[in-house]
């Protein structure tokens, strides 16, 4: 009986893992879209996994980055870089998916 | 398939491999950790980005290609900053030596005096020539130490420097075009670095106007301790202005305007504001005049610990548009404060001077401070809070703690 519970509870550790994976992922699909073709920040940064080589704004793969900074960078923007979100030129749930997928993908 | 696709294919591999590796480990937890790799400096033999490859990666922190600082140890050991050791900020990419051309064949117009014209910089080297010695400081020095989150490179004490610049008095260059317009209020420079991006100059220029009685002190530079101004740092001309934060010496300088109004770009109006925490706008003071300010280099926490017995505590001051008078040192967070001798030659009002006190410490935890005075102004305990981080002059947080053993 101990058992069956214990695989039971391993099972549904591992399908909640699997959920998370399959988001995760989705994520990072549709945050490499807004990156390049959306918000078009590959016009400006160079970020490696993204294809991205522009000069403009700081490189991406060097520099600390966490989701919440990225994310607080896009939505109040800084110099030349856009605001984003007070602009209202992504949607919150836009500026938090390209967080995630550029925090996720910064010097891989 | 587009590239977009291609790359995204090879990243989620790679995500995907970290995140499985991970899931294990995570499991009793429930969630799936991602393991974030950083890397604080661009790929290569130094760690510094290819158009300063020549710089002194030891003496610097890299806090991305765009935002270098430099060590605080690194600053003060002589009067002058050494170019190698010189800290980097760029709101635009350095221009290349192909997009500058001939150096001697560099333009900058004059406007807003009685006969514009447009001078090379050979033109420029037969109006006039001379060096002064001034601080170049970021706005935002001294940025890491506030307590709010402010957007931008965290700097602490390295985005400052002493330098010597060679080049033609702005005084000159406007007698050359028969005098200032009587109703200009303004000094507006523009440099052309915003041009090779080909984004909205309203965006992207760096266009800066002060106040139009800097111009007097003023110099349009070609050179930096000694060599050809570098392009890192806005060569082959930049706009000097003494006093003022670094952001009014305007890089890759293609325009100087005697103006009636502030530029209306981007960066004149909206950015480089002094405004309270969550507000903005361009109703608030522009980051001009720098105020007084100093910060111990030696002994700090960056060079370990302190043998006990006699210690020299060295520093750097500086009095913004006015000459420093003074500097105290405490090694007690400010209970007492003995005053230190300035060492070395006197600059002018524009250059930091070094100063240097010999105390005897026993074995213990010190914090030490430095406190300027300019003669009206001293430093405050405390920073004055302000959104973006800018014009920290508190000396407080400046101090060092230092183990003496």
């Amino acid at each position: 009986m101990k058992v069956k519970k214990f695989l039971l509870i391993i099972l549904f550790i591992f399908i909640i893992n699997i959920q998370n994976l399959l988001a995760e992922d989705d994520k990072m699909i549709k945050g490499l879209e807004i990156f390049n073709e959306v918000a078009g920040c590959a016009a400006c940064h160079t970020l490696k996994a993204a294809g991205a080589e522009a000069n403009i704004g700081p490189n991406l793969d060097t520099v600390n980055l966490t989701e919440a900074l990225v994310k607080d960078m896009v939505t109040y923007g800084l110099g030349v870089m856009p605001a984003y979100g007070e602009e209202g030129i992504l949607t919150k749930e836009e500026i938090d998916i390209v967080s995630f997928y550029v925090a996720n993908s910064s010097g891989k | 398939m587009k590239k977009s696709e291609q790359k995204l294919n090879i990243n989620r591999r790679s995500f995907l491999t970290g995140t499985a590796t991970l899931a294990g480990l995570a499991a009793t937890a429930s969630v799936v950790p991602i393991t974030i790799v950083n890397a604080n400096h661009t790929a290569g033999e130094k760690g510094l980005p290819d158009f300063i490859s020549w710089k002194n990666r030891d003496a610097l922190i890299v806090h991305s290609d765009k935002g270098i600082e430099t060590h605080r140890s690194a600053i003060g050991e002589s009067l002058i900053t050494p170019n190698r050791n010189v800290y980097i900020r760029n709101n635009m990419p350095t221009m290349t030596d192909a997009q500058i051309g001939d150096r001697n064949n560099w333009k900058v117009s004059i406007q807003g005096v009685k006969n514009p014209k447009t001078f090379s910089l050979a033109q420029l080297k037969k109006l006039g020539h001379t060096t002064i010695a001034t601080i170049l400081q970021c706005s935002g020095n001294g940025r890491g130490f506030f307590e709010h989150k402010v957007r931008g490179s965290q700097w602490e004490t390295g985005a400052a420097a002493c330098v010597f610049w060679t080049g033609v008095p702005v005084q000159a260059v406007v007698e050359a075009c028969g005098g200032i317009d009587r109703e200009a209020v303004f000094m507006t420079s523009a440099g052309v670095d915003h041009e090779p991006t080909g984004l909205d100059p309203k965006k992207a220029m760096i266009e800066r106007s002060v106040p139009k009685k800097v111009y007097k002190d003023a110099i349009l530079a070609w050179e930096m301790n000694g060599v050809p101004l570098p392009n890192a740092h806005g060569g082959p001309l930049r706009m000097v202005t003494p006093g003022y934060f670094g952001i009014n010496n305007v890089k890759h300088l293609g325009k100087v305007a005697f103006t009636k109004k502030e530029s209306s770009v981007k960066y004149m109006k909206k950015s480089y504001r002094i405004s309270p925490i969550g507000k903005k706008g361009s109703q608030y003071p522009s980051a001009w005049e720098m105020p007084v300010k100093s910060w111990v280099t030696r002994p700090t926490d960056e060079t370990g610990t302190v043998k006990a017995g006699k210690v020299q505590i060295v520093g750097v001051a500086m009095g913004g548009t006015r000459k420093v008078r003074s500097v105290q040192v405490s090694v007690d967070s400010g209970k007492s404060w003995k005053r230190a001798k300035f060492v070395g030659p006197d600059l002018g009002k524009y250059a930091w001077r070094q100063f240097a006190i010999e105390t005897t410490l026993s074995p213990g935890t010190y914090n030490i401070a430095s406190l300027a005075s300019n003669g009206p102004d001293k430093q405050p305990e405390l920073r004055m809070e302000n959104r973006r981080g800018y014009a920290h002059n508190g000396w407080k947080d400046h101090s060092v703690y230092v183990t003496v053993v």
